[in-house]
């Protein structure tokens, strides 16, 4: 069987790499980068006294890969929602959507392409990165295969996002509550995921923390901590924290010892991803009564 | 009598308490040109949303070809192509690509679908812009190109929602000669506008709708005729008005309307064929003519008694 492009993704790249506002942002991309690895490096050697005296100073060069890969994924996590946000929004807007919907293309398929034109675009932007992250591995100390972890955690990441963005594109008619509205859910999956732990251990000063922690497993800031001290130390978080059997809740305490922690929370990110990708596509499709139950103003 | 290309049943649509379309029966034979008229608000563009699968029904149930494919379903996707209003642009696609992009969206080659592009654009007159940046086209060029889209995937029925709306007057003929071409060809072709003038002249049958109700549907003269009682004929007469008038009274079919000093007119519901017979009739009782025609009712006029107005 012949393999087929999602026709959305072929027809959205197409259009992407002919207009300026992508080449503008890569050079935009590019130049935050290399800003934050002078600045990093500025940094790293006045923590180290002098470049060429200092003998713990390629130890600690080891430290621009973190450095930049955070870099990378406060961009992708920031931008991915505006892609994708006015994906379906802008499509409804051109007033193509319409004609989309009655081709054979399935409403998942429409979301998916959409996604995953996001995901490649922001694939492109990384790849271009590539020469300033390489400069984090000139002085050794860090192993390729690094690079591909965080390449892997990057598509994880633009998934959830392209997700939200998408649930949000979805939802709104416009493509600027659409954007508002993904940063809305990146406030809930970012911050509230948080507020059970705090509940628990400040409002109710427990001492057992239940297994209030478990939202956490979607939080991508906790995800990525994770994986860079993983990375970095070979240490997990939550192994450092050394939770005592009384501590926490049954799951929480056997999540925490080893390292299965990043990835039972690879596995929710993307099981929330595909919950997204799977409202969404309930969402647009008209034969669903909320989406085909409102008046169309002409 | 052929299959109907398209069956719709009992359709209601309600918005809350706002009832969009009520109750619409209506079945449009194979190979027809049929023309959706009324007034804004009047229900139409929901009745071919509804068809297209772009909303769902409150109640009723739609057939396309006489299969019972539901309603947005694979099987009926391919079996409709639809021309909106409003031709969406994409920024940096050219008019090869556009094609290329549907025609993938129904499952098709790339091979085919560049032989399909060519046919198509040279049907619909774009073939020296098939390189051409869609948003570059002039308005009528891209009412043009989206048919050409709608037929990529050689649907069985055609639905246009006001294609003409927004077209200049050279745009307008285009689309009614292509819409022409289409016809003859045997394509079921259903579309909805404004423009009764152009509907009258190219649709077969139309069917006219008010506050989401169907008040009729068939063939534009059947429709005419039951409305007036018949055709109506003026018949001016030289010399011999009585004899005229006797021999008129004596035919079957015929009401006379007024009789002037040298013109009656009456109108007749028998087939066109009688008409001769009953001109024959009145030459052989030695009644001297020097006219005659028949008038032909407009859809204005139709849309009018009916609706009490609201189109163009």
């Amino acid at each position: 069987m012949k393999l087929r492009w999602n026709p959305i993704v072929k027809k959205d790249l197409q259009v992407t790499a002919r207009s300026m506002r992508f080449s503008w942002g890569l050079f935009a991309y590019e130049a935050v980068l290399t800003m934050t690895f002078l600045l990093a490096l500025t940094m790293i050697q006045q923590m180290s006294g002098s470049f060429y005296s200092s003998s713990n100073v390629y130890s600690s060069l080891i430290y621009l890969f973190p450095v930049l890969s955070v870099a990378q994924v406060c961009i992708v996590a920031l931008i991915v929602p505006i892609i994708t946000a006015s994906s379906i929004s802008g499509e409804k807007e051109r007033q193509t959507f319409d004609i989309m919907l009655t081709t054979c293309m399935s409403p998942f398929s429409i979301v998916l392409g959409k996604v995953m034109s996001a995901v490649l675009r922001i694939l492109f932007f990384v790849a271009a990165g590539m020469p300033i992250m390489a400069l984090a591995f000139v002085v050794g100390g860090l192993s390729w295969s690094y690079l591909f972890y965080f390449v892997l955690t990057i598509i994880l990441l633009a998934l959830l996002s392209g997700g939200i963005g998408i649930l949000s594109s979805a939802i709104c008619r416009r493509s600027i509550t659409a954007v508002i509205l993904s940063y809305a859910f990146y406030f809930i999956i970012y911050i509230l995921t948080f507020l059970p732990m705090m509940i628990k251990g400040f409002v109710t000063q427990a001492d057992n923390m239940g297994e209030s922690m478990l939202f956490l497993l979607f939080n991508p800031i906790i995800f990525y901590e994770e994986f860079f001290m993983q990375l970095m130390t070979s240490e997990s978080l939550f192994g450092a924290a050394n939770f005592a059997r009384d501590d926490v809740g049954f799951i929480t305490y056997h999540l925490s010892q080893g390292k299965i922690w990043m990835f039972v929370s690879a596995g929710c990110i993307l099981l929330l991803s595909v919950l997204l990708l799977l409202a969404a596509a309930w969402k647009v499709n008209p034969m669903h009564s909320s989406s085909g139950g409102k008046r169309r103003k002409k | 009598m052929g299959i109907h290309m398209l069956y719709i049943n009992d359709l209601t649509k309600n918005y809350g308490s706002f009832t969009a379309v009520n109750h619409l029966s209506l079945h449009i034979p194979e190979g027809d040109l049929f023309g959706f008229v009324g007034p804004n608000g009047a229900g139409k563009t929901t009745t071919i949303r509804i068809v297209c699968g772009l909303l769902r029904a409150s109640r009723g149930s739609v057939r396309i070809g006489g299969t019972a494919a539901a309603v947005g379903s694979k099987e009926m996707k391919r079996m409709i192509g639809y021309v909106p209003d409003f031709f969406g642009v994409y920024d940096n696609l050219k008019v090869r690509e556009y094609m290329d992009l549907y025609g993938s969206m129904y499952g098709m080659y790339s091979r085919d679908i560049a032989k399909l592009t060519d046919d198509l654009l040279e049907l619909v007159s774009l073939s020296d812009k098939k390189e051409v940046y869609v948003d570059t086209l002039s308005r009528g060029m891209k009412q043009r190109l989206c048919v050409a889209r709608a037929l990529l995937h050689n649907p069985k029925l055609l639905l246009l929602d006001e294609p003409s709306s927004g077209l200049d007057p050279r745009a307008r003929v285009e689309m009614k000669e292509l819409l022409k071409n289409l016809h003859s060809m045997g394509k079921t072709i259903v579309i909805s506008s404004h423009i009764l003038s152009e509907l009258s002249e190219m649709c077969n049958s139309i069917g006219i709708m008010n506050r989401g109700q169907l008040i009729t549907a068939g063939r534009i003269e059947d429709i005419m005729n039951q409305l007036s009682g018949g055709k109506r004929i003026h018949i001016q007469v030289a010399s011999g008005m009585e004899t005229a008038t006797r021999v008129l009274k004596e035919q079957v079919g015929v009401s006379i309307e007024s009789v002037r000093e040298n013109e009656i007119v009456m109108l007749f519901s028998g087939a066109d064929e009688q008409i001769s017979a009953l001109i024959g009739c009145m030459i052989q009782n030695q009644v001297v003519l020097t006219g005659f025609y028949r008038e032909e009712g407009s859809l204005e006029s139709l849309f009018m008694q009916l609706t009490g107005g609201g189109a163009q």
